[in-house]
């Protein structure tokens, strides 16, 4: 099917949200769409790059900060009544049975009696639930769940399926199989179905499925790049040309989630780089399975399979590794430096002797060293947060400031007093 | 096997310590209103009241007396829900109600009502001069200020806790409020209602025993039911009649346990959000009876196909399935969609309050100004006398529900034993055998000055039981496990493990404890023990005593004076040792 005429459109969206703590960040910034008709596209990127945020909007759950969503030309006005929606979590209620879950949204477009009857076993059909009308949620497995979800979706004959992470929570088959099955009810005239927007974690399930994927980068979310996949369907996993194209968005992710490291930055000596969000024990267990790997070097993809890691993770990992001087990355391959072997082979006190002298060279934990020597070896929780507020406005200033903790006690550069709330310089 | 724990008030949990704001002021301000309204209208009392209804203590009359108090009880336990609904419901809703009612609640279920209670039935009975109606409505008033707050505090946390992903999906089917209402929302917070409800019963007949036997000096505004008759039973000497008494009470409440509560308790397990089992689920005869009935179920059928054959006969013709299809399901439109509405709505909403909360404050300071320094010596030294019997039977309490809680908690089968009992016996209106104490405290020679603080033991102990109960079980295994592995003599494990496990519930039972504790000392203080009156200095029987001679102003000052060390305490004390404890001493993070 070749795209038709824009469907559904964001214009510059911006959308912010405000954290418990008072910190207001920015989800989305600027972000245009068009989803076309008869169209699958897939939305992804790291996590927190606003991917779910979008489709929340493009369903008209939420309003946008700034900018405008468009359907068929026409200002959005509260829920999008054309489309459905497939959730991660399956979102059924356990206290209906599996044939009311599925009627939920007939009965207010005005569907009742027979007509309902047969929409609801149409649907519960189409899924391959027959059988299962009267079951209770709780009595299915994740994956027929999920397919009381589709067919909850599917019972209202939208035009338009959203789907955030729908096979993300089901195991490696069950999700395989439902893929395909998605495909079918895409490609199926009968279900009404002719566009889908699908939020995805994973490389090959955007392949599989999409015909356009977006690719998002973070901080604040936006559109880093689009690949135009046109592999004809059904799609064959193992096929060469597949294998291209999951390569081909493998090499625009990873230039998302790991940036060459940017031209020396003299010129504005205010921007500090975050840390990555990662544990100390995600680094040293990346740097041990690079040991084993011939020449100490593997590409990033790999790597999060062989580690069942998702990628997004691991190249948070490598990203952490990276700015300690452990590894490099060339393009897509992580390569141990030889610092890296070095701490590898090192004992444990050793170790952190060397992680202490590696972290008081990174510009944060050389800032926050300089506010405890300001503050005669203690500085307030409170001042610390602020100030990664100020200069990480798109990072969730707690989670950061639990990394910073957790790498300063490891390298024994301070401490934190959870209680008294500061933390406090180690003099050695 | 893995016991449910018992579970508590969502109340019971102390909710995020904030900050004294604007919203607090105007809430103690309107408080201030509601006690000056409160004395203003006790004042229009004026006729001597006729003698109430004369009670007869033949042991024939008693199930008529009981239905009596259980009617009190239910219908007060509807009004708790249906408010609770109207309160949590707006709440949750609308971010301008939610800064001023969640004060208001948080101030409200620790405030001591049973203080407002003389000035209530003063001033009801003037309303309603010839007849018990005034009578009756005070009691169903003060039942339900024991059973609203949790309710609603329940409600409204069931609601904002629900998840983001559920609301969305009944968002996307296009359904309007009342219909997420009906079939997302309530059906969500039954559990917490269910469970809640048994709680707030159990709160309900202590008042309602207040109520139903209360005397002020030579005045009787004793009303029909179980409590009067224990009453006068004792003023009568008739040990019988209060051996019956209590019997009829314990039957009363193993009924409605098991009539009532149980089988809901069964049933709502069907609306659990979680998939997580629950261990145990309670069985329910009643249910299982309910259930293999015929007639309930065809009665269901009827009323179903009933329904369908309205619904029928409303609708339009059917149209065909695909052109029914919407384009646009528009956003459900409230009165107030309009900003320049809302603005001004939310402008006269604010201020009103700000006028209603001006006007109560400067009623009581008119009230106030008339009391002089020795009125207000005698007031502080009174209130004085109360804290210290509040934080003693505090402690008592504590003394003893600690290590029976831990006991009983650590070990899953005799709590599952015990589970029972002790909701009977802690539904038991303590009021009821406040004479039977005092009088068997007197034959050991200990007068009412220190036998109060027993009654007051007696008001806020389950609270203590039952949280340090739930928080002992709910020990994951492996740390008993480990504490056996590594040989803890028994002394260690109770200083390493039981005791800091137990600690954070222990803390909000102590705030609960505490209120019952204000509560009791109303009663405890200043009451008629077959035909004479016993007291002792304290706020609680300043605050009778002073509603008794019509002293107004001194009325004022003494419910004034409780309202605030109770709020301030709580506040200042409770909260934060809650808070602090809950972080520092929480089991699995």
């Amino acid at each position: 099917m070749t795209p038709g005429g824009v469907l559904l459109e964001a214009r510059h969206v911006t959308q912010r949200f405000r954290l418990p703590n008072g910190q207001v960040l920015e989800a989305l910034r600027d972000v245009s769409l068009a989803v076309r008709e008869h169209e699958v596209v897939a939305l992804v990127g790291p996590s927190g790059c606003g991917k779910s945020t979008l489709l929340r909007l493009l369903a008209g759950l939420a309003r946008p900060a700034e900018g405008q969503l468009l359907y068929r030309g026409q200002p959005l006005d509260g829920v999008l009544g054309a489309a459905a929606m497939v959730f991660q979590s399956f979102a059924l209620l356990p206290w209906l049975t599996v044939a009311e879950n599925v009627a939920m949204g007939l009965e207010t477009r005005g569907v009742n009696g027979a007509a309902r009857r047969d929409a609801v076993a149409r649907a519960i059909n189409l899924v391959g639930l027959d059988g299962f009308e009267q079951a209770y949620p709780k009595e299915l497995s994740g994956g027929m769940k999920q397919r009381v979800g589709f067919a909850r979706a599917l019972a209202v004959a939208p035009e338009i399926l959203l789907m955030d992470e729908p096979f993300g929570a089901l195991d490696p088959l069950t999700a395989e199989n439902l893929r395909s099955q998605a495909v079918g009810l895409w490609r199926d005239p009968a279900t009404g179905v002719n566009t889908m927007v699908v939020v995805t974690h994973s490389v090959e399930e955007a392949v599989f499925l999409a015909g356009r994927i977006v690719v998002f980068g973070s901080n604040p979310g936006h559109v880093r790049e689009e690949l135009v996949n046109q592999l004809p369907y059904p799609r064959k996993e193992r096929s060469a040309q597949f294998e291209e194209m999951v390569d081909r968005l493998h090499a625009i992710l990873t230039a998302t989630l790991l940036p060459e490291p940017e031209p020396a930055p003299a010129a504005a000596p205010q921007r500090l780089p975050p840390f990555a969000r990662v544990h100390v024990a995600e680094v040293t267990g990346l740097l041990d399975h690079l040991l084993t790997r011939p020449d100490g070097r593997g590409p990033v993809f790999e790597l999060s399979e062989d580690l069942g890691v998702d990628y997004d993770r691991m190249s948070a990992v490598v990203r952490g590794a990276e700015q300690l001087g452990w590894v490099t990355t060339p393009g897509e391959i992580v390569q141990l430096t030889p610092a890296g072997r070095e701490i590898m082979a090192m004992d444990d006190a050793a170790r952190k002797d060397a992680t202490r002298a590696r972290l008081s060279r990174h510009p944060l934990f050389a800032r926050i060293l300089a506010m405890l020597k300001e503050g005669e070896g203690s500085v307030e929780d409170e001042e610390v947060l602020a100030d990664l507020t100020i200069y990480f406005p798109f990072i969730p200033a707690d989670s950061l400031f639990q990394t910073i903790i957790e790498w300063g006690r490891y390298a024994e550069l301070f401490d934190h007093d959870a209680d008294a709330a500061r933390l406090t310089l180690l003099t050695s | 096997m893995a016991l449910k724990p018992l579970r508590l008030p969502l109340a019971l949990t102390p909710p995020p310590l904030r900050r004294l704001g604007l919203a607090d002021v105007v809430v103690l301000c309107l408080l201030c209103g509601a006690i000056a309204t409160v004395v203003a209208f006790a004042r229009e009392f004026q006729a001597p009241f006729l003698q109430a209804v004369r009670i007869d203590v033949s042991p024939v009359a008693l199930p008529k007396y009981t239905l009596f108090s259980l009617s009190r009880g239910v219908i007060a336990l509807l009004i708790s829900y249906l408010f609770a609904l109207a309160f949590g419901w707006t709440a949750a809703k609308f971010p301008v109600a939610e800064r001023l009612l969640l004060p208001m609640l948080d101030i409200l279920q620790s405030i001591p009502v049973l203080g407002f209670l003389p000035g209530l039935v003063l001033g009801l009975m003037s309303l309603f001069p010839a007849r018990n109606v005034g009578l009756e409505l005070a009691a169903i008033l003060m039942i339900f200020t024991a059973q609203a707050w949790n309710l609603a505090f329940s409600f409204y946390n069931s609601l904002k806790s629900l998840p983001e992903p559920l609301r969305d999906a009944s968002r996307m089917a296009g359904w309007r409020s009342s219909r997420t209402f009906w079939r997302l929302e309530l059906p969500a917070a039954a559990q917490g209602l269910v469970w809640n409800g048994m709680l707030s019963m159990a709160g309900g007949w202590f008042f309602l025993m207040v109520n139903e036997a209360f005397r002020l000096g030579e005045r009787d505004y004793r009303l029909p039911g179980i409590g009067s008759y224990m009453s006068v039973a004792l003023d009568r000497g008739n040990a019988q009649a209060v051996g019956l008494a209590i019997v009829a009470m314990v039957v009363m409440i193993v009924s409605v346990d098991q009539l009532l509560w149980r089988p809901l308790v069964v049933w709502v397990e069907k609306f659990r959000l979680d998939d997580t089992a629950s261990g145990v689920v309670p069985g329910s005869w009643v249910l299982e009876f309910l259930r293999r009935a015929r007639l309930p179920r065809g009665a269901a059928a009827l009323q179903r196909s009933a329904y369908r054959t309205a619904v029928r006969a409303t609708e339009p013709p059917q149209r065909p399935f695909r052109a029914a299809r919407p384009l646009m399901v528009n956003a459900p439109r409230l009165a107030f969609g309009n900003p320049i509405a809302r603005k001004l709505g939310v402008g006269v909403l604010v201020a009103g309050l700000a006028v209603a909360a001006g006007l109560g404050v400067w009623h009581l300071y008119l009230l106030l100004r008339q009391l002089g320094p020795s009125d207000w010596a005698t007031l502080a030294s009174s209130a004085g006398l109360t804290f210290v019997r509040v934080m003693g039977s505090v402690a008592l309490a504590t003394a003893w529900a600690l290590p029976a809680g831990v006991v009983i908690g650590r070990s899953p089968r005799l709590a599952q034993l015990m589970q029972p009992v002790i909701q009977v016996v802690a539904s038991f209106p303590a009021p009821m055998l406040f004479p039977l104490v005092i009088i068997a405290l007197e034959r050991v020679g200990l007068r009412l000055g220190v036998g109060a603080v027993a009654l007051m033991v007696l008001s806020g102990q389950w609270y203590i039981l039952f949280n340090v109960i739930s928080a002992v079980a709910a020990i994951p295994e492996q740390l008993k496990e480990a504490v056996t592995v590594f040989r803890l003599s028994s002394l260690a494990r109770w200083r390493s493990l039981y005791l800091p496990a137990a600690f954070p519930a222990l803390a909000t039972g102590w705030v609960t404890a505490a209120g019952g504790a204000w509560n009791g000392s109303i009663v405890a203080e200043y009451m008629q023990v077959g035909g004479a009156l016993r007291a002792t200095r304290g706020l609680g029987s300043l605050i009778s005593e002073a509603t008794a001679h019509a002293n107004f102003a001194l009325l004022a000052g003494g419910i004034t004076i409780m309202s605030v060390i109770v709020v301030g305490w709580n506040r200042l004390v409770w909260r934060p040792l809650a808070s602090w404890a809950q972080t520092r001493f929480q089991v699995g993070q």
